[in-house]
């Protein structure tokens, strides 16, 4: 009788897995990761906690989700399994640049797919295995108006937004430092000259090596304001009864505090040449994870709509599987891709360090 | 035979053998991290594969020190212009420190002012809070429209906006530091003043000597290792903060070496963070120098002998009164009004809303909202801060009673063996960790014990690492207070007990240590208290398992949760409190004891 139930239940699982809308883990790695009872993950994203609650209750195996920014994840990760010390068992990671070339080309983290996302996470999304996408984009204080405050990023250089634009500090985030290394590549900085050209009607005289760099030193010295996190930027840009209208270049998902903190914040979407930047956020397992399997069916599980519950409610989160749909107030990665600037992890791996150099020097008084 | 017989009087006296002990493990536990922090300075580390090109980890390479000092503007940005606002930040934190907490000691110790006990309670509270909780209380209070947002509650009240200087960057950190590190003024300065014997300024009086040429003969001269010891703490300190200016500075881009070595130690460049911190130990060691020549110059005052002392108070007559109230007001803005202000702000949804129907008790007791930070439930409700707390808890105490009893016998045997090197050698030893950055401390630790070191296992992950790197770095604490007691205590005292025959571990328990118990109970509580409050030291050496109280925090506080990040600043003062109240009902010995009234 058992048997049978089992077997039904496998049969619809199957079904549905053909599907492609849901997958269940196979059971042995259900089994083996309960007997592991217990796993430990490394995270860039906060909301790590209710999903690993979620997960707790689901499977009965503990899990110590700890909350890291992504220098000191990797940092972290480094030292761990370079010294083979028991750490985190896997980790939700970002920043490219350093990902690959630290920690991936070592061997520290290892790739893993589901073999029940093998065929529904879009290829180029496998290796290294994207977990979500996240994005920054340009948002202003739409207490006065609703229309977009500016239609080219060269505006934000003018006396016009003079000390009214707000950015997480560089230093802080490798990805913000990523956005400001791509800028310099062959594409964007020609984008970027194409942009100003097409504002001002002149050609861009540049004191730096590029377009790319000349833009990220103008809107430095444009009273660019830093800022210690996303959360406080998105609370100081859109708090309402300002003076003046202020704007930033911040994490989309802040919007979602909108109504509890009573902010006025509208994302633009239609910036030549871009609206802001996209990084992924990957998944991986650690070398050294002493409960792979538990591990391995927390990765399945955070791919899955109701693993990506905590995320998928709210706009911002765009997760690798095509089959969780973006909230209904965001729009898909489809419409996104062209509209930001990507992380091209060889490229930052070469430059990132020259920019960020470039950066400090224009950046301190 | 004859060097037999000197080594046989020298082990025979037990200062010898703690001095020779200390000499083995500081050596080991400070100076040999020193030489591996150097070392860092010359290798590639696994994050410089993208800045050093063409090279591969381990490699040796002179890179770091090339960039740091000699390549141009990028050298000025990078480390000189960082290195000159330190050094300022530094100076002007001290001299607000020793002006401040000097002028309150001896208010409370010396004259007859009113609210004695208060004072001496609250005084203290901007030690017990970490640091960069005042400069969160700071930009409460005096945000303007520099970064958007609602201004601060003192524009908000007086209408008045402030300007950027005062509001961000060199000004408001130095006064955040200076007033973070005037209890050590207050208690070091003040523990000397309680016990100076007032027959030394009587004598002066008879001898018609006017107040100023007291002050200044008599007085100064004696307070003046403490004020030493308060600068070179106080220095030291505000030089190797990281967090206070990186919240201060950022809206301005003020940098400073830490905001800096934080940069590079977490992003590509750690070398350039190692040689930052050898540069700071550099400075740091220098000041200790000169301290030392100043001191060396002249002899100790012992104001505690075997004699009768008495020490009277100043009346300050027509003035008790408005300098009383005067001290009030101030003691209750720098230690009670951030206090408030966290508590409030621990109980308000949308920032900037004081209405009564912005006060909710969710970030205190509730269940966690998805649409506020990350689903977060409550602090009381968060198992992940039970954990932190009770690691906390546990880590200060361990790392209190082995940095306080360590420190005291260094104390003793130190004055004990004044005047030989070896003594001389422990003294500059036992206070070097002092100068270490934590940050780059924590880092050397780190780098160190990931891997079994001599007859020391692997220690990384292990609760006995934050222990021992906790208690080397606040052993100089315990040490000074174990010093100031010594040099304090005339040694005829000691000497009556030898005479007697009474036995080393009995001197040192019956007589020695109730005579200047105030003192080296001192050096108990202030690592703990440091402890409690120490962010930069553990950051890179807590795991999930271990971490502790102030990494939460300050992750709240650097996400923006600042609701949740009030709460658990009120339960760090809290418990800091009960602590003190607790050894004060038992001991008869607290922090402020430390000074007496």
């Amino acid at each position: 009788m058992k048997k049978c139930v089992r077997f039904i239940a496998a049969l619809g699982l199957l079904a549905l897995a053909a599907a492609g809308a849901w997958a269940e883990p196979s059971a042995d790695i259900v089994a083996a990761a309960k007997k592991e009872g217990k796993v430990v993950v490394y995270s860039i994203t906060s909301r790590i906690a209710p999903a690993a609650a979620a997960f707790e209750k689901k499977y009965g195996i503990k899990v110590e989700a700890y909350n890291l920014k992504d220098g000191e994840l990797i940092e972290k990760v480094t030292r761990e399994v370079g010294g083979n010390i028991a750490g985190a068992d896997f980790v939700i990671s970002q920043d490219s640049g350093r990902v690959y070339g630290q920690l991936l080309s070592t061997g520290y983290l290892v790739n893993y797919v589901p073999e029940s996302m093998k065929n529904v996470i879009p290829k180029q999304y496998q290796d290294p295995l994207v977990f979500q996408f996240i994005n920054k984009v340009f948002i202003f204080n739409s207490e006065k108006t609703q229309k977009p405050v500016i239609k080219n990023v060269w505006e934000v250089t003018e006396p016009k937004w003079k000390g009214l634009v707000q950015f997480k500090d560089p230093k802080l985030e490798g990805v913000n430092q990523n956005f400001l290394t791509m800028l310099t590549s062959p594409e964007w900085s020609a984008k970027l000259d194409k942009a100003y050209q097409d504002l001002y009607g002149k050609k861009l005289a540049l004191t730096t090596k590029n377009a790319g760099y000349e833009w990220i030193k103008r809107f430095f010295q444009n009273g660019l304001l830093l800022g210690n996190s996303d959360t406080t930027i998105s609370e100081n840009v859109g708090i309402k009864g300002q003076p003046a209208t202020t704007m930033g270049l911040f994490v989309y998902s802040k919007t979602r505090y909108d109504a509890k903190k009573n902010l006025a914040l509208t994302p633009m979407t239609e910036i030549v040449p871009f609206s802001g930047f996209v990084y992924p956020a990957f998944l991986h397992l650690t070398k050294n994870a002493k409960n792979k399997n538990a591990a391995k069916l927390f990765i399945e599980y955070l791919l899955t709509a109701e693993g990506f519950a905590p995320w998928g409610k709210d706009v911002g989160s765009y997760s690798s599987n095509p089959n969780i749909p973006v909230d209904k107030d965001d729009r898909p990665m489809s419409f996104w891709e062209p509209r930001l600037v990507n992380e091209d992890p060889a490229f930052l791996f070469e430059n990132r360090a020259e920019v960020e150099e470039f950066v400090n020097t224009i950046s301190s008084n | 035979m004859k060097s037999i017989n000197r080594f046989r009087t020298f082990i025979k006296k037990p200062h010898n053998i703690i001095l020779v002990v200390l000499v083995a493990a500081l050596a080991y536990l400070t100076l040999f991290p020193l030489l591996s922090l150097i070392r860092d300075t010359f290798v590639v580390h696994p994050s410089e594969i993208m800045s050093v090109k063409q090279s591969k980890v381990g490699d040796i390479t002179l890179f770091h020190w090339r960039k740091v000092f000699l390549d141009g503007e990028r050298s000025l940005k990078l480390f000189y212009q960082p290195l000159w606002n330190t050094v300022k930040v530094s100076l002007y934190s001290s001299f607000i420190a020793i002006v401040l907490g000097g002028a309150v000691a001896w208010l409370v110790t010396r004259t007859n002012i009113h609210f004695k006990k208060f004072v001496s309670v609250v005084f203290i509270f901007p030690y017990i809070m970490p640091s960069w909780t005042l400069a969160m209380a700071w930009l409460n209070f005096f945000r303007n429209r520099l970064v958007g947002g609602a201004p601060g509650l003192f524009t908000a009240i007086t209408g008045i906006a402030t300007p950027n200087w005062f509001a961000y960057g060199i000004f408001p950190t130095s006064v955040v530091l200076g007033l973070h590190y005037s209890p050590f003024a207050y208690i070091l300065i003040g523990g000397i003043l309680r016990n100076m014997d007032s027959n030394l300024e009587e004598a002066a009086m008879i001898l018609k000597a006017s107040r100023a040429k007291i002050i200044a003969r008599i007085n100064l001269p004696i307070i003046m290792p403490a004020i030493l010891s308060t600068f070179l703490l106080v220095f030291s300190s505000s030089m190797s903060a990281f967090a206070v200016p990186a919240f201060l500075g950022t809206p301005v881009r003020f940098q400073v070496l830490t905001t800096q070595l934080y940069r590079t130690l977490n992003g590509l460049n750690p070398g350039y963070g190692y040689i930052m911190a050898v540069v700071m130990i550099f400075i740091g060691t220098g000041i200790l120098a000169a301290n030392q020549w100043f001191v060396g110059k002249r002899k100790s005052f012992t104001t505690i002998t075997g004699k009768s002392s008495n020490s009277s108070t100043v009346n300050l007559r027509k003035f008790r009164k408005p300098i009383s109230v005067m001290l009030i007001v101030l003691v209750a803005a720098i230690a009670i009004l951030p206090l408030v202000t966290f508590a409030i702000e621990s109980f308000i949804m949308a920032p900037g809303d004081y209405s009564a129907k912005n006060f909710t008790t969710q970030f205190w007791l509730g269940p966690g909202s998805e649409d506020v930070g990350g689903g977060e439930p409550g602090v009381l409700r968060n198992k992940y801060l039970y954990l932190a707390l009770w690691n906390s808890i546990r880590l200060s105490v361990i790392v209190a009673l082995f940095a306080g009893t360590i420190g005291g016998l260094a104390g003793y045997a130190i004055v004990r063996g004044r005047g030989t090197k070896l003594a001389a050698f422990v003294n500059n030893l036992a206070f070097f960790p002092y100068l270490l950055p934590s940050m780059a401390f924590g880092a050397i630790y780190l780098s160190m014990f990931s891997k079994p070191n001599l007859i020391i296992p692997s220690l990384y992950g292990s609760f006995a690492l934050l222990v021992l790197v906790g208690a080397v770095k606040y052993l100089p604490f315990a040490s000074r207070s174990g010093i100031n007691a010594m040099l304090q205590l005339s040694g005829e005292i000691e000497e009556a007990g030898l005479i007697m025959g009474i036995p080393w571990w009995k001197r040192m328990a019956r007589i020695i240590f109730p005579i200047q118990k105030a003192s080296f109970l001192s050096g108990y509580l202030l690592p703990f208290i440091s402890c409690m409050r120490e962010l930069a030291l553990f950051v890179l050496l807590v795991t999930p398992a271990n971490r502790v109280i102030t990494t939460l925090l300050f992750q709240y506080n650097e996400k923006g949760w600042n609701q949740w990040a009030n709460a658990i600043n009120l339960l760090i003062v809290a418990i800091v409190l009960i602590f003190n109240t607790v050894i004060n009902k038992i001991t008869g010995a607290s922090i402020d004891k430390g000074i007496g009234t």
